[in-house]
């Protein structure tokens, strides 16, 4: 009785909810309060996979629905984001019957990776995909190793894991677990027997502490390592991306399912192998997780094309307080071939609450602009000197890089500099509105 | 004039942007026309500070810590002994923890200190990661910056901040933070303090002119930016206080 209660506040308050523009926690947090363990009592279906990690999990997730959903599956999931545990149960209880059964094959949950030891308290996934974890909004997070230890209890001996070979900390969650599935890169294009990268979060083993071997980095960390000490090493791939073509955007699966890319970063690959692999154990078949990857442009709009004055502009979303994601949009800049500019904006560190913290900045490779293609680099917004700072510590000529204060003087500047070179913008979610309402965006 | 920053553990205990304080001081001595070597060691490593004016080590994880203090266990002797020297000794984020007697881990596991200095710590569940405002015992500026601990520390007689208006103390909540005497210095504040707060950077530098006894300078060189950022950061935080 108190379900089928939960349930009907649950769908009122979402209906409610949605003519006032309102979240989608609400509706559940008082569905919980009603009945805590709903969750537990509703029936679901039997495939339920969880995507969690640092970076990549909403377009994750977006390509794992599309796939599963050309298959024929019914699949709900949560594409507004809404990822703990009030969003997860207004999801599922809007999407159930008033007797408890959730309609639909697959429920597919983006799941943040703090708090899903909450949501998986009451249900357990049958596929928890973990992409990568790296240095990540660390005002809230702590550090790497600290969200390893809160996902661990969110894993539930019955489910698959689905990891990311490459990555030495996601590995981790393979011991003392049984169903393992791995997804990684071979030594493709991009493989270098060089770590590059300010820091080096692989250096040291996550198990013991000891001394990592590399045989090869796809980047930062991301590679084929080995402890020397204990031995932890990275495992063969059982799905596996046997060859990649950054520059000519093309990606071979398992030898011979070739993929085009409609985004050219090394971030997508991972993001699709994840969406195959999982995809692929859900059981569909080949030629129909082709049809739908293959140049498959993401919803979720991290990358805005747009003009400037006489610039073709590219705004490449990152994420303040992650190194990682600038260093790989920087790394998409340094492998175009034509003159452009750069500018990078730090204004608001984060739309979801009030920080100060810039220490972020000094772990991304900026040296990765040094290169002759990019003429200038503008910096603005709030902590400009910030960034100002840490481009004196680089090695890009001084005369290249300029300052402005706002957001509307750097665009100003470009807009009447006369010149029309591409423009790349770096920035944040919580950033780059302040940008995008400046200048004539290209239609979708 | 010539000087050698010894950098303990960078690939260990780098949680973010560590290496920059030594980037940073580095920058102003040469500035200054002081001739600087770097010598940064790892786990693997036999340390030798004989020769060490600058001794620095930055945040990691706990089990990173933990790594630390049992691979450099064997040269606290040399340690104490840099620090009987005057030799200046800056630890920052849970580093500073390692100056102390001990630490106890969640799971009650002791783990021996460097014992420079007396006080304990003792590890939490709880993280407490939040932007710090700091007034110090040492200089006149407000600090600013961030901290990322999950530890209690007791036991600190002569703390570097007097209090934190804003941020977790050593014990408490807008408590007394951080750990000085003589020329070494502990802090929890996290990342690169010292460009954060170019005048606890230039407290680093008259202690290091006056170990060596080289003539200080009245004005120490103030590179651009820095004195800006600071500003602005100070501003942003005092404006949460209020």
């Amino acid at each position: 009785m108190r379900m089928l209660f939960a349930i009907i506040v649950c769908r009122l308050l979402r209906f409610a909810g949605k003519l006032v523009g309102k979240g989608s926690s609400l509706p559940g947090k008082y569905a919980l309060k009603i009945c805590p363990d709903v969750l537990g009592r509703v029936k679901l279906p039997d495939c339920i996979i969880a995507v969690t990690g640092s970076n990549g999990k909403t377009s994750t997730v977006e390509m794992i629905a599309a796939i599963l959903r050309r298959s024929g599956r019914t699949v709900v999931y949560n594409e507004e984001g809404s990822n703990q545990i009030e969003g997860v149960t207004t999801l599922i209880l809007c999407n159930s019957t008033l007797s408890g059964r959730m309609k639909g094959d697959v429920l597919l949950l983006e799941s943040d990776e703090r708090y899903a030891r909450r949501s998986f308290r009451w249900f357990h996934p049958t596929h928890f995909v973990i992409t990568n974890l790296y240095r990540d909004q660390l005002t809230r997070n702590g550090h790497p190793e600290w969200v390893y230890r809160s996902i661990l209890p969110a894993v539930h001996p019955e489910t698959t894991l689905v990891l990311n070979a490459d990555d030495p900390l996601v590995s981790c969650f393979a011991r003392d677990h049984e169903k393992v599935r791995w997804f990684g890169l071979d030594r493709c294009s991009i493989s270098s027997p060089e770590h590059r990268g300010v820091y080096h979060d692989g250096a040291r083993c996550p198990v013991c502490q000891g001394r990592m071997e590399y045989e090869w980095y796809h980047y930062e960390h991301i590679g084929r390592y080995r402890c020397a000490d204990c031995g932890h090493h990275r495992h063969e791939a059982d799905f596996a991306v046997t060859a990649l073509d950054l520059e000519g955007g093309t990606l071979t699966i398992g030898g011979e399912t070739e993929i085009s890319l409609a985004f050219r970063s090394i971030y997508n690959v991972y993001n699709i192998l994840a969406a195959w692999s999982v995809c692929s154990l859900a059981g569909v078949d080949r030629e129909t997780m082709a049809s739908v990857i293959n140049n498959y442009i993401l919803k979720n709009g991290r990358m805005v094309q747009f003009t400037l004055g006489a610039h073709r502009g590219v705004l490449l979303t990152s994420k303040h307080e992650n190194s990682v994601a600038y260093d790989t949009n920087l790394d998409y800049i340094a492998r175009t071939k034509d003159p452009c500019q750069v500018l990078v904006i730090v204004d608001a560190i984060s739309r979801k609450y009030f920080t100060g913290e810039t220490s972020w900045l000094w772990d991304i490779d900026f040296d990765r602009l040094n290169c002759p293609q990019v003429k200038k680099v503008l910096l603005c917004g709030k902590y400009v000197n910030d960034l100002a700072m840490r481009f004196d510590y680089t090695g890009l000529p001084a005369e290249k890089v300029v300052c402005y204060d706002t957001v509307p003087q750097a665009a100003n500047a470009l807009a009447e500099d006369g010149g029309d070179e591409a423009l790349y913008v770096v920035t944040c979610f919580s950033d780059r509105d302040k940008l995008l309402n400046l200048v004539k965006k290209e239609a979708d | 004039m010539e000087l050698t920053i010894v950098h303990l553990y960078p690939d260990s205990m780098s949680l973010y942007g560590e290496y920059a304080n030594v980037a940073v001081l580095r920058r102003h001595l040469e500035t200054m026309g002081v001739e600087v070597t770097v010598r940064n060691y790892t786990c693997e490593d036999t340390l030798d500070f004989s020769d060490a004016d600058f001794i620095y080590m930055g945040a990691g994880t706990e089990n990173r810590q933990k790594a630390v203090l049992t691979a450099a266990a064997p040269c606290a002797d040399a340690l104490r002994a840099a620090a009987e020297k005057e030799a200046v000794i800056l630890f920052t984020g849970n580093a500073m923890e390692t100056l102390g007697a001990s630490v106890t881990d969640v799971s009650g596991r002791v783990w021996p200190g460097f014992a420079l200095a007396e006080f304990t710590t003792e590890e939490t569940e709880r993280r407490t990661p939040g932007d710090v405002v700091a007034v110090p015992a040492l200089w006149d500026t407000p600090a600013v910056g961030f901290m990322n601990k999950c530890s209690l520390t007791r036991g600190v007689t002569s703390p570097l901040f007097r209090e934190l208006p804003l941020g977790f103390g050593n014990e408490a909540e807008h408590g007394a933070e951080g750990y000085v005497s003589g020329n070494v210095f502990g802090t929890h504040l996290t990342g690169p303090v010292l460009v954060k707060n170019p005048d606890f950077l230039d407290v680093m530098i008259r202690r290091l002119f006056a170990r060596k006894g080289w003539e200080i300078p009245e004005t120490l060189p103030v590179l651009p930016h820095g004195r800006e950022a600071y500003a602005v950061t100070l501003r942003e935080l005092q404006g949460r206080i209020k």
